[in-house]
């Protein structure tokens, strides 16, 4: 796959997501709210502009999030898997 | 000899920066430090979440073993052992679809203050009557 985008801030990224054609998003940081939070009861539209899309687990946990209430659509990698995604899956990688 | 109301407002979700975390900080040293802005004067903070800084609130939080830094949670605790008056925008809860018990208290360190969910015209009231409103 070409590209990848992490994306470590909750606002700010979907502008500049939309622009890009990413294969895989990972969420990171403060990132991984794009997974749980349904802002007006709408997720968030962040989650439709790849086909993968991961969140990293120490992040997740770090903020007390719950796996249980996570987007379906999201996938959950710890340290060790992110680094196969960036080493393995992606031939550029863009941070946002 | 005046009190000077302090609006302490977080607006931004923990850890990927300092900055809300030091919000909560500031607003439990005015509380516990007797910090004189002028001779006489007393000081009242109030501290508040609005925005995205309410996402940085719930409980279960496991920031020391990521990250090796005390969570925002045991912050928000500690403001609450030393009774300072927290308040959180529940319209901002809501919008974001986050349930008030999700939200931790601090009955197990034995505070009686509780987070208080008050609507935004409440915490636009704390900062019309306070002298300085800090944002975070």
């Amino acid at each position: 796959m070409k590209m990848g985008v992490f994306v470590s801030d909750y606002k700010m990224a979907g502008d500049t997501l939309q622009r890009l054609k990413a294969d895989g998003i990972v969420l990171v940081l403060n990132g991984v709210y794009h997974a749980f939070i349904k802002e007006g009861g709408k997720p968030s539209p962040v989650l439709d502009r790849a086909s993968n899309i991961y969140a990293l687990s120490e992040d997740i946990e770090t903020r007390g999030l719950s796996a249980g209430s996570i987007d379906s659509r999201v996938k959950v990698v710890n340290y060790n898997g992110l680094v196969d995604l960036i080493f393995s899956d992606y031939e550029k990688l863009a941070w946002l | 000899m005046a009190d000077v109301k302090l609006a302490i407002v977080v607006q931004k979700p923990q850890y990927k920066g300092e900055t809300s975390r030091l919000g909560i900080t500031h607003a439990i040293s005015y509380q516990t430090v007797e910090i004189l802005l002028e001779d006489g004067d007393t000081v009242t903070p109030k501290l508040c979440f609005i925005g995205e800084g309410v996402l940085g609130l719930e409980k279960g939080q496991k920031a020391m073993e990521a990250y090796g830094v005390t969570s925002s949670e045991t912050h928000l605790k500690n403001a609450l052992l030393v009774d300072l008056d927290v308040f959180i925008c529940k319209d901002d809860l809501d919008r974001f679809g986050i349930s008030t018990d999700r939200l931790p208290d601090a009955e197990d360190m034995g505070a009686d203050k509780k987070l208080q969910f008050v609507p935004y015209s409440e915490i636009q009231k704390i900062i019309d009557e306070a002298r300085h409103v800090l944002f975070f």
